[in-house]
């Protein structure tokens, strides 16, 4: 079986650098998205994706936007998403949990942490 | 003395939001008080971004040579000038997020707009103080990253004296939660 693959949304190039550095060290496969638009399209067009990392404030559509459009489109059941942002509101954590992500993580990430939530959520890299 | 003015106690907090920033990217870096002289430089970086809520809105402005951002980058050997400004971006993301997140305590709840950046052989600022324009800078090595926090206040307003937790408390940075 092949390794995890996780799709990073960020609009920020040394963000997903970060991210991608993290979790390839540790086997994992990566795609990337700038935005939440482009992050649907890669869902719909990648089967594969055991989970999603995504920020929240994206220019063309939101974190919080994909989030409700996959939840709408993806195959069931939809892929995990964990929200990877500077924002702390309990509001928006709120919006996020009832829209269906499965966990939030504040800016800036620590790596380990950042690990252990993909393994979590996606399970190990080549499980 | 302390800060006493709505303009002056924002400042502040967002100068420690920066200064917590930069700390946590394992760099030594001095706040520098008050206005400092714009040095023109060939190679700036500039970025900033735009928030408001019911009483205040604002924006936040960082400019420096791009070396200062490649000091500041988390991934230094991979930087091109399209990486500084993305990272750029990146910062005034952040340190705004931390604004955003310690106001909430305050009972102000920001709505933030999308970072822009500026990539240019020479970007040059007003350096003059006007109301509501305040320098928040610091020294990076022998390097200036120059900050400028602009607000319109809207009058009758009035940051609290201090943080309640009456008021909704956001996750702190770093924080990991799962649903």
């Amino acid at each position: 079986m092949g390794n995890k693959t996780v799709l990073i949304i960020d609009d920020s190039i040394t963000v997903r650098q970060q991210v991608s550095l993290t979790l390839t060290s540790a086997g994992y496969h990566i795609l990337e998205a700038c935005d939440g638009q482009e992050g649907v399209d890669c869902v719909r067009a990648h089967a594969e994706i055991a989970m999603v990392l995504c920020d929240l404030n994206m220019p063309r559509m939101s974190g919080l936007e994909f989030l409700e459009t996959i939840k709408g489109t993806a195959p069931a059941p939809p892929v995990p998403v964990v929200i990877l942002t500077t924002d702390g509101s309990p509001d928006l954590i709120g919006r996020a949990k009832r829209a269906g992500a499965k966990g939030w993580i504040v800016k800036p990430f620590q790596a380990d942490l950042l690990l252990a939530a993909v393994r979590r959520i996606a399970g190990t890299s080549s499980s | 003395m302390p800060p006493t003015s709505n303009e002056e106690r924002l400042a502040e907090i967002l100068s420690q939001c920066m200064a917590e920033l930069i700390a946590e990217l394992g760099i030594a870096a001095k706040h520098i008080p008050g206005v400092q002289p714009h040095l023109a430089t060939h190679g700036s970086t500039t970025a900033f971004s735009g928030f408001g809520s019911g009483d205040l809105r604002g924006s936040f402005t960082l400019t420096g040579p791009s070396a200062v951002f490649s000091r500041l980058h988390p991934l230094p050997p991979t930087v091109t000038l399209r990486d500084l400004a993305d990272w750029a971006c990146e910062l005034v993301n952040q340190a705004t997020g931390r604004f955003r997140n310690r106001l909430l305590a305050y009972g102000v709840r920001l709505a933030m707009g999308v970072p822009q950046s500026v990539l240019s052989d020479e970007v040059r600022l007003s350096s003059s103080l006007r109301p509501g324009r305040s320098p928040i800078s610091f020294a990076v090595d022998d390097m200036i990253l120059e900050g400028w926090l602009e607000l319109e206040i809207k009058p009758g307003f009035q940051l609290p004296e201090n943080p309640s937790a009456e008021n909704a408390e956001a996750l702190k940075e770093g924080s990991l939660v799962f649903f």
